[in-house]
C-alpha cells in the first residue's frame, strides 16, 4: 500500500516538475512546483521522515512559494500572454536541445552513479519507521554541526540585509 | 515503505534533471529560480535518502535531515535574494527576461 | 710551516700606486665640467703626475726597503709575509676545505719584478706627465697607469693564483683602458677590444689550470704548492695520473702565460696594442704586463719543471714565437711596429729559456728587455712627439741633428737589443742561447733558430736607428719641425740608458770569473724546479771553451748584422721598397706577420660572424622573435575567438556551466 503511494507520489513530483518547466505562466509554475512540493513531503513521511515532512510543507510551501506568489503578484506577471512572455524571443531549436541534452546528461550520470554505488540493501526488518528524531537532530545541529548552524545563521542575516539594500529603492530614483 | 533506496535516488535524479533543464530552457528568471528550488529539493531527497539507507532501529543517522535542514535554509536565503534581485531588474529593464540583463557582453 | 713574522708594510707597495690611482681619477671627474668648458683648461689636472709619480717614488722606497730587508736574510729564509686577509672560506672556518687567504709575499723574485716594476713604472710616468701633456684625459691617464701599476704587483707579490688572477686581469683591464686611451680615433678602441678578447682566451686557460692545481693540492697558494714540490719531492715516486695531471695543469697555465705574454699563437694583439700612448707601450707592452707569464713560470717552476713535454712545447713555442717577431720587424716601415714586433720577439727568448729549465736567465733577460725595450718605446715616443706623431720611418731620417740627446739613449737601447758585446741585451740573450745548446736534442735545432732570430734582431734594429737617425732627411720641413723633447721626458731616458749598459753585470756568465748575481739572488727560488730537473736528467755544465765560442759566435753575429742592417738602410728606405718590388710576396707576408691575423679572420673571426650571422637573423629574428611574437598573437587570437562566449546572457552562461558539469559528472561515473 505505501509503496504504491511512494510511487504515486513520485510520478506527481515529477509532473509537477515538468509543469514548473512547461508551463506558460509564472503562476502555474509555481502552482505545479508547490504540488511536487507537496509530494515530496508525502513521500518523506512515507520514508519516515515526520520532522521533515512538516519542515517542507512549513518552509517550501508556506513560506518559500508564498514569496514567489508575491513576488509575481507585485509585478503582475501572473496571467498568462503576459506582454513580457510573449516578447521574449523564442527558444531557438538549438539551444533547447543542447540544454536537454545537458539535462540528460546530468540525469544520466545520478543514475549511474546509482547503479554502480551497488547500494547496500535495507535491513530485513525494513527501515526504521521514524528516522529523523528530533532530539537526535538538535544534538547534531547544536553539537557536532554548531559551527555550520551558525555560519547558516550569519548568511541569514546577511540575506536579510541583502534584499533590504536591492530591493529598497533608490532615494534618487525615488526623488524623480 | 519497503521501497529499495535507489528508487528514492532515482526520483531525485529525475527531479534534479528536470531542474536543470528548466534552468536552461526557461528565460523568465522567477521560473529559473523555482527550477533551482526544484534541483534543491532533488538534493534533499537525496540526503534523506541516504539517510534512511543508513540507519538501522538501532542506530538512526540524522546526518542527511541536518543537512537537509540547512539545504532548505539556504533556499529560503536564496529565494528571497533572487527575488529582490528579480525586483531589482524589473525596476532597471522593466522586464523580467534574462536576456534582457546583457550588458556584460564581452 | 711559513714563517711567522709579518710584514704589514708589504700591503702599502701595492696600495700606494691604487691611492694614487683614486687620487687621480677624482682629479679627472672633479676637472670634467670645468673642461668641458674650456678643453685647454689645466686647473687641478697638473696636479695628477705629481700624485702618481709621488704614489710610484713611494711604491719604488717600499721595494728597495723590502729588497734590502731581504738582502739582510740568510739566502735560504728569504722570504717576507704580509699578514693574511681571510678572503675566502668555504665550509667549516676551523677546517674550511677551501679556503684563500690574500697575503703578499717578497721573496727574490717577487722583489726583483716589483724592483723593475716599480723602478722602470717611475721613470715612465715621470715621462708620460711630458709625452701627455695638452692631453684632454691628462689625469685620468695617470689614474690609468697608477691602476695598472698596483694590478702589476697584486699580480707579483700576491702568494694565492687567485690574487694573482685578480692581478691578471687588472693588468688586462688597465692595458684595454689604455691602448684604447684614445678612443675616439677609432681604431685604438677596435685594437683595445681585441686585446681584451685575445687576452681572455688566455685568461681561460689560466684558469682551468688553476682549478687543476686546486684539485690536485687542495689550495691555491702558490708558494705552498712549490713547498709540496721542494726537496723531498721523487718525481718517480707519483702516480703516472697525477704526473699527467700536473702536466695538464702546467699546460693550461701556459696557455695563459701565452695571451698575456704575447706567444704564438695568441700574439697578435701585442703589435696593434700600439695604439695606445707609446708610454702606455713602454710600461705596458714592453716592461712588465707581458712579463707576468714568465714570473708565472718562474714562480711555479717546479710544475713545470715535472713535465718535460710541456717544458719542450714552451721552449718551441717560444723560439717560434721569437722567429716570427722578429722577421716581422724586419721589413715594418711603423717605428713603433717595430719594437713591438721585437718585443714579441724577445719575450719568445725568455720562454725558450723558460724551456731548457734556465729560470734565472729567463728572469735575466726580462729585466734586461725591461730596461732596454722600455728606453726604445720611451725614445721613440720622444722621436714621433718630436715629429709630429709622424710614426712611419720612411718619412723620417737624419734626425740626430735636432734631436741629440733622444739619439744617444737611443742608440744605447739599441746597441742592448741588438745584443752588441758587453751590453745588457748581450749577456741576457747568450745566457738563454748558451742553455739552449746546452740542452742538446731538440733544442740544438732552437739554438740554431735562436741564432737566427739574434742576426735579424741586431739587423732590424740598426735598419730603425740608420732610417731613424741617419740618412736624408724625409720629412716635409715646412710642416714638421723636429724639436728635442723636454727633460722631463729625456732624463728617465738617461737613466734607462745607463741600466740599458750596464744592466748586464747582473749576471756575467760564468766565464767571467765573477758571480752571477741574478742567479745567486733567485736560487732559492727556483732551487725546487732545478731539482726536479736534475731528477730527470742530470746537466753538466758547458765547458769553458764553449762557452767562450757561443759568446764570440753572440758577438759576431750581433756585429755582422747590426753592422749590414745600418749599412743598408744608412742611405734611405729604398731597400725596402726594392724588396717591395722583388719578391712582393715575401715582404707581404713577413708585413703582415706571417698573415697570421688574416688567417685568424679566416679561420676563426669569419666562421664566428658567420654564426653570429645566423644566430641574429635566422635564430633570433625567426625563431626566437618568431616563438615570442607567436605566442602573443596566439593568445590573442584565442582571445579574440573566446570573446564571443563572453554573450553576457545569462543562460548562455548557465549553459556552459551545466554543459562542464554533465561533462564531469559523467567522465567520473565512468573512470
Amino acid at each position: 500500500m505505501s509503496e504504491l503511494l511512494f510511487y504515486a507520489m513520485a510520478v506527481i513530483a515529477l509532473l509537477g516538475g515538468l509543469g514548473v518547466i512547461f508551463s506558460k505562466s509564472p503562476m502555474g509554475s509555481v502552482l505545479s512546483l508547490l504540488g511536487s512540493f507537496f509530494a515530496l513531503a508525502v513521500i518523506y513521511l512515507l520514508a519516515g521522515f515526520h520532522f521533515m515532512a512538516a519542515v517542507q510543507i512549513l518552509v517550501y510551501a508556506g513560506a518559500i512559494m508564498v514569496l514567489f506568489l508575491f513576488v509575481i503578484m507585485l509585478l503582475n506577471l501572473g496571467g498568462m500572454g503576459t506582454r513580457f512572455e510573449l516578447s521574449a524571443a523564442p527558444l531557438t531549436r538549438a539551444r533547447s536541445q543542447i540544454a536537454a541534452a545537458v539535462a540528460a546528461g546530468v540525469g544520466l550520470a545520478g543514475l549511474i552513479a546509482v547503479q554502480r554505488a551497488s547500494l547496500p540493501r535495507i535491513a530485513q526488518g525494513g527501515a526504521p519507521e521514524r528516522i529523523d528524531d528530533i532530539n537526535q537532530i538538535a544534538i547534531a545541529l547544536f553539537g557536532r554541526y554548531s559551527l555550520p548552524f551558525q555560519a547558516v545563521s550569519v548568511l541569514l542575516l546577511t540575506t536579510m540585509v541583502a534584499v533590504l539594500v536591492l530591493a529598497k529603492r533608490r532615494t534618487r530614483e525615488s526623488g524623480q | 515503505m519497503n521501497v529499495p533506496s535507489e528508487h528514492l535516488f532515482f526520483l531525485s535524479a529525475g527531479l534534479f534533471s528536470l531542474g536543470v533543464l528548466g534552468f536552461l530552457v526557461r528565460r523568465n528568471v522567477i521560473v529559473t529560480l523555482m527550477c533551482v528550488e526544484l534541483m534543491l529539493n532533488a538534493a534533499n531527497l537525496a540526503f534523506l535518502a541516504a539517510s534512511r539507507m543508513h540507519s538501522t532501529p538501532e542506530a538512526l543517522d540524522v546526518q542527511g535531515p541536518v543537512f537537509s535542514i540547512f539545504v532548505i535554509t539556504v533556499a529560503a536565503a536564496e529565494a528571497a535574494v533572487g527575488l529582490a534581485l528579480v525586483i531589482a531588474l524589473y525596476r532597471l529593464k522593466q522586464s523580467v527576461e534574462s536576456d534582457s540583463a546583457s550588458e556584460m557582453k564581452g | 710551516m711559513l714563517p711567522p713574522p709579518s710584514h704589514a708594510w708589504l700591503w702599502w707597495i701595492p696600495l700606494l700606486p691604487l691611492i694614487g690611482s683614486a687620487l687621480c681619477g677624482a682629479l679627472h671627474l672633479a676637472t670634467l665640467s670645468a673642461r668641458k668648458r674650456d678643453p685647454q683648461a689645466k686647473g687641478l689636472a697638473g696636479l695628477a703626475p705629481l700624485i702618481a709619480c709621488a704614489a710610484m717614488a713611494g711604491a719604488l722606497a717600499l721595494a728597495v726597503k723590502g729588497f734590502l730587508d731581504l738582502r739582510a736574510l740568510d739566502a735560504a729564509a728569504r722570504v717576507l709575509n704580509s699578514p693574511a686577509w681571510e678572503w675566502i672560506t668555504v665550509g667549516d672556518p676551523r677546517q674550511p676545505w677551501f679556503d684563500v687567504d690574500l697575503r703578499l709575499v717578497l721573496d727574490p723574485l717577487s722583489s726583483t719584478l716589483g724592483l723593475v716594476i716599480t723602478g722602470v713604472g717611475l721613470l715612465i710616468h715621470i715621462y708620460a706627465s711630458g709625452y701627455m701633456k695638452g692631453d684632454a684625459g691628462y689625469a685620468k691617464f695617470f689614474a690609468y697607469l697608477n691602476l695598472f701599476v698596483f694590478a702589476m704587483l697584486m699580480l707579483v707579490l700576491s702568494s694565492s693564483l687567485l690574487g694573482v688572477f685578480v692581478g691578471w686581469e687588472g693588468v688586462g683591464l688597465c692595458s684595454y683602458l689604455l691602448i684604447g686611451f684614445w678612443y675616439e680615433k677609432g681604431w685604438p678602441a677596435e685594437a683595445a677590444q681585441k686585446a681584451f678578447i685575445t687576452n681572455r682566451v688566455g685568461d681561460a686557460c689560466f684558469l682551468i689550470g688553476s682549478f687543476l692545481l686546486l684539485r690536485l693540492f687542495g689550495t691555491l697558494d702558490m708558494h705552498e704548492i712549490v713547498a709540496r714540490m721542494g726537496s723531498d719531492f721523487r718525481l718517480d715516486a707519483i702516480d703516472e695520473n697525477v704526473k699527467l695531471n700536473i702536466a695538464l695543469a702546467a699546460l693550461f697555465l701556459f696557455g695563459g702565460c701565452c695571451g698575456k705574454s704575447a706567444q704564438m699563437p695568441l700574439f697578435t694583439w701585442l703589435p696593434d696594442a700600439m695604439a695606445g700612448p707609446t708610454p702606455v707601450s713602454a710600461l705596458i707592452h714592453a716592461a712588465t704586463m707581458v712579463t707576468s707569464g714568465i714570473y708565472l713560470v718562474v714562480r711555479l717552476n717546479p710544475l713545470f719543471a715535472s713535465s718535460p713535454a710541456v717544458m719542450t712545447l714552451i721552449s718551441g713555442v717560444g723560439v717560434a714565437t721569437a722567429l716570427i717577431g722578429g722577421s716581422t720587424a724586419l721589413v715594418q716601415r711603423d717605428i713603433k711596429k717595430v719594437l713591438a714586433y721585437s718585443t714579441v720577439s724577445q719575450l719568445g727568448y725568455m720562454f725558450l729559456g723558460l724551456g731548457t729549465g734556465a729560470f734565472g736567465a729567463a728572469v735575466f733577460h726580462l729585466v734586461t728587455h725591461a730596461f732596454f725595450k722600455a728606453l726604445l718605446f720611451l725614445g721613440a715616443g720622444s722621436v714621433i712627439h718630436g715629429m709630429h706623431e709622424e710614426q712611419d720611418m720612411h718619412k723620417m731620417g737624419g734626425l740626430r741633428k735636432h734631436m741629440p740627446q733622444t739619439f744617444a739613449t737611443f742608440l744605447a737601447g739599441a746597441a742592448a737589443l741588438s745584443g752588441l758585446p758587453l751590453m745588457s741585451g748581450f749577456f741576457s740573450k747568450d745566457e738563454i742561447l748558451a742553455h739552449t745548446f746546452n740542452s742538446g736534442g731538440v733544442y740544438y735545432a732552437f739554438w740554431i733558430v735562436g741564432v737566427l732570430t739574434a742576426a735579424m734582431t741586431a739587423y732590424y734594429t740598426w735598419r730603425m736607428v740608420a732610417l731613424t737617425f741617419f740618412g736624408p732627411e724625409r720629412f716635409d720641413h715646412h710642416h714638421v719641425h723636429p724639436h728635442e723633447s723636454p727633460a722631463v721626458m729625456t732624463v728617465p731616458l738617461m737613466v734607462l740608458a745607463v741600466l740599458s749598459v750596464l744592466g748586464g753585470v747582473l749576471g756575467l756568465p760564468p766565464v767571467f770569473h765573477a758571480a752571477h748575481a741574478l742567479n745567486d739572488w733567485l736560487a732559492p727560488v727556483v732551487a725546487p724546479g732545478v731539482a726536479i730537473l736534475n731528477q730527470l736528467h742530470p746537466h753538466e755544465h758547458l765547458s769553458h771553451a764553449t762557452e767562450w765560442v757561443l759568446l764570440g759566435l753572440g758577438a759576431a753575429v750581433a756585429l755582422a748584422f747590426a753592422h749590414t742592417g745600418f749599412r743598408t738602410y744608412a742611405a734611405g728606405p729604398e731597400p725596402d721598397l726594392a724588396i717591395g718590388r722583388g719578391a712582393p710576396g715575401v715582404a707581404a707576408f713577413l708585413g703582415d706577420a706571417w698573415s697570421i691575423d688574416s688567417a685568424y679572420s679566416r679561420v676563426v673571426i669569419l666562421p664566428l660572424r658567420v654564426f653570429a650571422f645566423v644566430v641574429r637573423f635566422i635564430v633570433d629574428q625567426v625563431v626566437i622573435d618568431g616563438l615570442v611574437n607567436g605566442a602573443g598573437s596566439l593568445a590573442k587570437n584565442l582571445a579574440l575567438r573566446a570573446r564571443g562566449m563572453a554573450s553576457g546572457q545569462l543562460d548562455a552562461y548557465a549553459l556552459w556551466m551545466g554543459g562542464g558539469a554533465a561533462v564531469i559528472s559523467l567522465w567520473w561515473m565512468w573512470s
